[in-house]
């Protein structure tokens, strides 16, 4: 019989402001554990939080072998602890921050009220067994999301940024609030031609859906038959990628411990697809490629989705990418989605006009419109190599105003 | 229990939650467990800032609160700080799921049973457009107590059991998901209604063979009663929690009490015990301690209240109305709504829907949002064509102003459905509520 703990910790420090004053100091600090026994058949699994006496966590995970929850796979070993914290942040240099920038929005923008929070965020998780597996990983960030609001809105909010940093630079904040904050002065008219500059997290959301294997096999995705195709653009390379230094708190391995090379997984190249993504128990099943996707479940078995998708960068900037052509940057844009066809839709409340690293002014209310395969097919511009707007990775792509 | 600090007002909010769950995809069980979490929030204010620590160490809550005094800077006025003073101390204990309701006295070969019902009974296989579909049983019970510096000691239980199926449907390549949840707050109330889960098969097999794309434009739309419900919350619940307006002149301007805002066949309100049955929304007192009331927001189309924590009604100088709400023990309260509803009026819904020559009726929904501009992303709708439900067509997404939107309603039905499986996100924070409405019809609304 096999044993194999899972334990996450972390602790958190917050300052959170409201009508542009410092209203609360949050502290949260826990622990959650997941001891797992092995019989060759089953697993037994018994989530516990807080400190704990191991001995006991793996007494009620063996008597929970009596659940019979099915697990035949062979467990991962290996030795590695990765720490990407630049710099650990006290109480203190978060309420230092925290003053620092309501000090700068407040005197340099009187004209409007900011809520939000400044906060550090420190993660460890380990992975151990039996056979010898010793996984941890760190790491630590400090954040700021601002929310802010102009003194004549109607509005419950005019727009948000948020910034997170290993080792925070002050000048990138600044940088940031001045961009959408004179950017919100001015009021600029929609182009013909619909640039869209975002994070592209929410737009890889039915790509994710579709891409899992389980959906493949069974026909229930976008892509079923796809594998091998040609589906996207030339430039379109999506990966698991959990090796980026712009990544938070992902660890190198997956919640069976099981590590990519590299530790990064490609799944489109080139716009070509070339696999779905798939736990143990789904490459066993539909005889697909294991790659490594399992999800961390603290209570029970794996399951199929540990994901942290990435699109390769271009090697140009995003100036270069829009050769003097503009862009808008939806800032709130909610209540919306992709629908089962792939089509998405969402109303952009709040957006901007910018010329790909400055906003040049505030845009009126809009929707916005594509289909998954053009949006990273036929409308896809690619993704700069640098971070203007953002300070993260943006996508460049082409879409469709709806009424 | 606790030795609170001089100078300072504490509050601890100390919470224990059992919850199971077990859950079925195309005939494999993904999921078999039972959990236990516990954990407390300290709270300590000295009439500048808020000081707040969370562990899931029960035995560290006094240290902690030790902790967060140390770095507090006590005021010997503390009570009558006005925040402090709008405090409610009560000692009371409301413990409704104790005796053979409790859900955590259901086991395992019960919820296996349940959900093989629900299985048997939809016979999923059978058909070869189902490609796959999941059957879930879980319950969440949970106790919360909540002690204050000013004397407050409230113990309170909820609890909610919830049985869900869903199948995803693939007609010409394109895969439709329908589902449907059953909700109860014992576990009899969810048993033997597997007959629902097949009605809703059969809705979403004729929807995913039939449907088509709607031609986006501006409709008359007519609300089933559970869209009217996340309608309500979304077009102006949200506006009526008063944390968004604290000192900020033109909201308060724009949302002062008496003004007209919207046709007056509406009343909307807001009740942590709404109708005298329980619903999900449901509290005994709030996570500040305040026994709630029931407010009423809109009284025919005029702004007659709004919801309140201890700070917003300070600020404001108005009555607590007991809103003040916290996700769990991780997070600090701040003003949430509880069971919002619609009022209904006296219209049958036939009658509705015969008044319309060309719209959409929007049969269900799967979330919302709510800023100035509102939206609604439904799961099923139907075209209007002279009177009657016409072709399933396929929306994406609902939206309209909320400055609009409440003048443009022109009939209110007299079926009021609660719907008592929502959750309401906010500021990071997800809320169980419940939203309830009958059938309504709106002149105009964005359908894309």
């Amino acid at each position: 019989m096999e044993r194999e703990k899972i334990s996450s910790h972390y602790t958190f420090c917050e300052v959170q402001i409201e009508e542009s004053k410092i209203k609360a100091f949050n502290k949260d600090s826990r622990t959650n554990n997941s001891f797992r026994v092995y019989d060759g058949e089953y697993a037994g699994i018994q989530y516990i939080q807080g400190g704990n006496d191991d001995e006991a966590g793996f007494k009620k995970a063996a008597d929970n072998l009596s659940i019979k929850r099915p697990y035949k796979f062979t467990l991962e070993t290996g030795r590695r602890s990765r720490d990407k914290t630049e710099r650990d942040y006290t109480d203190g240099d978060v309420m230092d921050i925290a003053k620092q920038s309501v000090e700068y929005l407040t005197s340099h923008y009187p004209d409007f009220k900011f809520s939000g929070s400044i906060n550090s965020h420190k993660r460890n998780i380990t992975m151990k067994n039996t056979l010898g597996l010793d996984y941890s990983n760190t790491d630590c960030q400090l954040s700021i999301s601002i929310t802010y609001k102009h003194k004549d809105s109607k509005d419950l909010d005019d727009g948000y940024f948020s910034i997170g940093q290993r080792d925070f630079d002050f000048k990138k904040f600044t940088d940031m609030a001045d961009n959408h904050l004179q950017g919100f002065e001015n009021l600029a008219e929609l182009p013909d031609e619909l640039i869209i500059q975002q994070q592209y997290y929410e737009y890889l959301s039915k790509l994710s859906e579709s891409l899992n294997a389980e959906d493949l096999a069974l026909d229930t995705s976008l892509l079923t038959g796809k594998v091998g195709e040609k589906v996207f653009a030339d430039g379109f390379t999506l990966s698991h990628d959990v090796s980026d230094k712009e990544t938070w708190f992902t660890p190198f391995f997956d919640g069976e411990g099981v590590v990519q090379e590299g530790d990064k997984r490609v799944y489109i190249e080139n716009g070509v697809l070339l696999s779905g993504y798939a736990d143990k128990r789904t490459a066993a099943k539909y005889s697909q490629p294991h790659t490594g996707s399992a999800g961390f479940n603290l209570n029970d078995v794996p399951y199929n989705g540990y994901l942290n998708l990435r699109i390769a960068r271009s090697d140009k900037k995003v100036r270069e990418l829009l050769d003097n052509r503009l862009t808008v940057v939806p800032i709130l844009a909610a209540g919306g989605g992709y629908n089962e066809k792939g089509d998405y839709v969402t109303p952009v409340q709040k957006a901007f006009l910018c010329d790909g690293e400055r906003f040049i002014g505030r845009l009126p209310e809009f929707a916005i419109k594509g289909n998954m395969f053009d949006i990273f097919g036929s409308g896809f511009i690619g993704v700069g190599s640098d971070n203007p707007v953002f300070n993260d990775k943006q996508i460049l792509m082409k879409m469709d105003y709806s009424k | 229990m606790f030795n609170f600090p001089k100078g300072l007002y504490c509050d601890i909010r100390i919470e224990h939650t059992d919850s199971a769950s077990y859950y079925v995809q195309n005939s494999e069980v993904m999921q078999n467990s039972e959990t236990s979490v516990a954990g407390a929030m300290i709270r300590v204010y000295d009439g500048r800032l808020w000081y707040t620590s969370v562990t899931n160490d029960l035995q560290a809550v006094q240290d902690e609160l030790d902790n967060l005094a140390s770095v507090a800077q006590p005021d010997d006025n503390i009570e009558n700080n006005p925040v402090v003073k709008m405090f409610e101390v009560h000692k009371d204990t409301v413990l409704k799921f104790e005796g053979d309701n409790d859900l955590r006295k259901t086991t395992r070969e019960m919820r296996e049973d349940l959900v093989k019902r629900c299985i048997d009974a939809c016979d999923c296989d059978s058909f070869d457009e189902i490609k796959q579909w999941g059957a879930s049983c879980s319950y969440e019970h949970k106790i919360k107590e909540f002690y204050s510096s000013k004397g407050a000691e409230i113990k309170q239980d909820m609890q909610q059991c919830f049985v869900h199926m869903f199948f995803d449907i693939v007609i010409d390549g394109i895969t439709t998901t329908g589902s449907h949840a059953i909700t109860g707050f014992d576990f009899d109330s969810v048993k033997g209604r597997e007959d629902e889960i097949v009605k809703k098969r059969d809705r979403f097999l004729d929807y995913a063979k039939n449907a088509v794309d709607v031609t986006p434009g501006e409709y008359v739309c007519v609300l089933a009663p559970e869209v009217t419900g996340m309608f309500t919350h979304e077009s102006f619940g949200h506006k009526s929690e008063a944390d968004f307006m604290l000192n900020d002149k033109t909201l308060r301007d724009e949302w002062e009490m008496g003004k007209k805002v919207g046709s007056e066949l509406v009343s909307i309100c807001d009740s942590a015990s709404a109708y005298g049955v329980t619903h999900r929304g449901d509290i005994a007192y709030d996570d500040e301690g305040t026994k709630p009331k029931e407010t009423w927001l809109i009284k025919n189309g005029v702004l007659t209240g709004r919801l309140h924590d201890a700070n917003s009604a300070a600020a404001l100088g108005e009555e607590l109305t007991g809103n003040a709400r916290a996700q769990d023990f991780g997070f600090a309260p701040m003003v949430r709504m509880t069971n919002t509803y619609m009022l209904p009026g006296d219209r049958t819904p036939e009658e509705i829907i015969s008044e319309v020559k060309d719209g959409i009726y929007i049969f269900g929904v799967i979330y919302g949002t709510g800023q100035s501009t509102f939206t609604l992303k439904p799961s099923c709708c139907y075209r209007i064509t002279d009177g009657k439900l016409d072709t399933p067509v396929r929306v994406n997404v609902v939206n309209g102003s909320v400055f609009q939107t409440l003048f443009d309603i022109d009939a209110i039905g007299n079926d009021i459905t609660f719907c008592d499986t929502g959750t309401c996100g906010k500021n990071g924070q997800a809320m169980p509520v419940s939203d309830a409405g009958p059938t309504i019809r709106v002149r105009k609304l964005t359908v894309n």
